[in-house]
């Protein structure tokens, strides 16, 4: 995966519809149903769930203009699922996902002295979450306005199209930052709301994968 | 995995284990449980379909609507049984009444007091919509109630499903859902065979009967068990061999655990029901229990029998003229005798 350079004013790729995304290169990623197996000893109920993996795949465009990272994610999802309309109901989301220490696991959300952070933006709610982890269940989320973290989403034709920004450096351990020039690695996880899809029950891209981000 | 798997171990282990006895022969379904725990605990926001209390006529749909039919808790190999979710109107729904039209409004003679739906239609379901219909057929017709909250489980399946370790059970048996870490997946309303997990959708949050542990604390016992004017229920540490928890339970085993087959050991025990005598065809009274056995036995399992003659055993030795502890316990001549050290009061 790679992450563009570019000239915009990154307040104009907050908007999904922006023209300004056609100049970003469109990277196409595919989705598995996320393995629950390993989720056994953190609730032996989510590991026996199937069913889940409604989402195939999703086009990520990458763009930085040397401050702030943005993230364009679309895909296909014909039910809109952006209200909890009754108690049996879930929502949409879509998560990137980056490694805070060389050898964590995406599939794992990370391991103890391995954590991960993850940018989490869900369809119900106004703000993105900022999610840091050490493997399953040891996920804390914080707002993102804690570290600029942004999304903007909207929902047409059966498509979602979101839009992740954050600056690219900060000062807290618990969040991944991005140097232009060096390299990192990004991860992928979608929920089908409809399909009853939250916690590990969600589409995932699998392993961390190579991320170049432009000079 | 094995740390985890200790982790988990942990939150569900308690050194002590509070529990109820609830007796069905004195449950008279007046809801005064229901009401007290409303009126502490789910008056606010996103909670108003919720009864952490309550009390349905059985055989019956029951509250959640279905519950018993929608999984959860462990199968016979004790493994997870996979469970449902429960929607607004299998939890009674929030129904909202016309009552500006009929008592302010001037419209008395015209307007007739009725429920519309938190979606502004005609119900068709809400908390006990088949209160005190009967079962079995005329002249043998029975129904009872049973007053239900969350089990507060020794084994409890909430505590395994939730993938965030928010539920743990503390050192007196209480289980709680700690509402930080809660991010409302739902795996534990769905582990719960006795859908006593109920989600709140204004907080994205799933809550639960807290057995009132801010009175429980202060020697206080639970406002459901305190404000039962029937006295049908007893208080306290299952171990502690002095309180009638124990006795009922332990000593006399006429109190049973509500579908014990779940595998999930539940902690509110009920003193069930012995049932009023049945009509033979030609119209006599005879010795038969309307209840059918089997029913009974698909509610509180197959030690029912043996607690039911128990019950008669000893309702006999009283009717004699003799003494039995296991009918003065039942009596419940002073309240204080039932709830053990939790006599506080509440003010």
């Amino acid at each position: 995966m790679r992450v563009q350079r570019h000239s915009y004013d990154s307040a104009v790729l907050a908007d999904g519809r922006a023209p300004a995304w056609g100049a970003i290169k469109e990277q196409e990623i595919t989705l598995i149903p996320a393995p629950l197996t390993r989720t056994a000893a953190v609730s032996p109920y989510l590991s026996r769930q199937t069913g889940h993996g409604r989402i195939h795949n999703l086009r990520a465009r990458l763009a930085h203009d040397g401050t702030t990272l943005s993230i364009r994610l679309a895909w296909h999802d014909p039910d809109k699922d952006d209200e909890l309309k009754d108690l049996d109901q879930f929502t949409d989301g879509v998560a990137v996902m980056f490694p805070l220490a060389p050898g964590a696991s995406a599939m794992a959300m990370g391991a103890r002295e391995a954590p991960i952070n993850a940018w989490f933006w869900k369809a119900d709610e106004n703000e993105p979450f900022d999610v840091f982890a050490e493997g399953y269940a040891t996920s804390h989320r914080r707002s993102g306005a804690d570290s600029g973290l942004t999304a903007t989403g909207y929902h047409d034709q059966e498509h979602w199209v979101v839009v992740l920004q954050r600056p690219l450096t900060n000062a807290d351990d618990r969040l991944a930052g991005f140097r232009p020039g060096s390299p990192s690695a990004i991860a992928f996880a979608a929920w089908a709301g409809s399909n009853k899809e939250r916690s590990g029950q969600k589409s995932v891209s699998g392993e961390f994968v190579h991320l170049t981000v432009d000079a | 995995m094995a740390d985890k798997l200790r982790h988990k171990a942990g939150m569900k282990g308690s050194q002590r284990q509070l529990a109820t006895v609830i007796d069905l022969n004195k449950c008279m379904g007046c809801q005064s449980c229901t009401v007290a725990c409303k009126n502490i605990w789910t008056q606010r926001p996103g909670t108003e379909h919720m009864r952490w209390a309550n009390v349905a006529t059985y055989p019956g749909r029951g509250y959640p609507r279905d519950w018993q039919s929608k999984g959860g808790g462990y199968d016979a190999q004790s493994n997870p049984a996979q469970g449902e979710l429960i929607n607004l109107v299998d939890a009674g729904d929030n129904l909202q009444f016309n009552h500006d039209a009929v008592f302010h409004e001037e419209n008395g003679q015209s307007a007739h007091l009725q429920p519309t739906t938190s979606r502004g239609e005609k119900p068709q379901w809400g908390y006990n919509w088949d209160e005190d219909q009967a079962s079995g057929s005329w002249p043998n017709a029975f129904f009872f109630y049973i007053p239900r909250k969350c089990n507060h489980c020794s084994n409890a399946p909430c505590i395994e499903a939730c993938s965030r370790n928010a539920i743990s059970k503390r050192e007196d048996g209480i289980v709680l859902i700690d509402q930080d870490r809660c991010t409302g997946h739902r795996h534990c309303v769905e582990a719960c065979p006795y859908k006593m997990v109920y989600f709140n959708p204004v907080t994205k949050r799933s809550e639960k009967c807290i057995e009132c542990f801010p009175r429980v604390e202060q020697g206080i016992a639970p406002a459901c068990n305190r404000q039962c004017v029937g006295r049908t229920r007893a208080y306290g540490y299952l171990d502690d061999e002095d309180n009638q928890v124990h006795k009922l339970v332990k000593r006399w085993k006429v109190a049973l655990p509500l579908h014990p087959e779940c595998g999930t050991e539940p902690n509110v025990f009920y003193v069930p029901p012995m049932s009023t005598r049945a009509y033979d065809e030609s119209g006599r009274l005879t010795q038969e229990m309307r209840i059918p056995m089997e029913i009974l036995e698909s509610y509180f399992g197959p030690a029912v029998g043996d607690a039911l003659n128990t019950l008669v055993e000893q309702r006999q030795r009283r009717k004699r003229g003799e003494s039995s502890e296991l009918m003065d316990i039942l009596i419940s001549r002073r309240w204080e005798d039932r709830f053990a050290q939790f006599t506080n009061e509440p003010v």
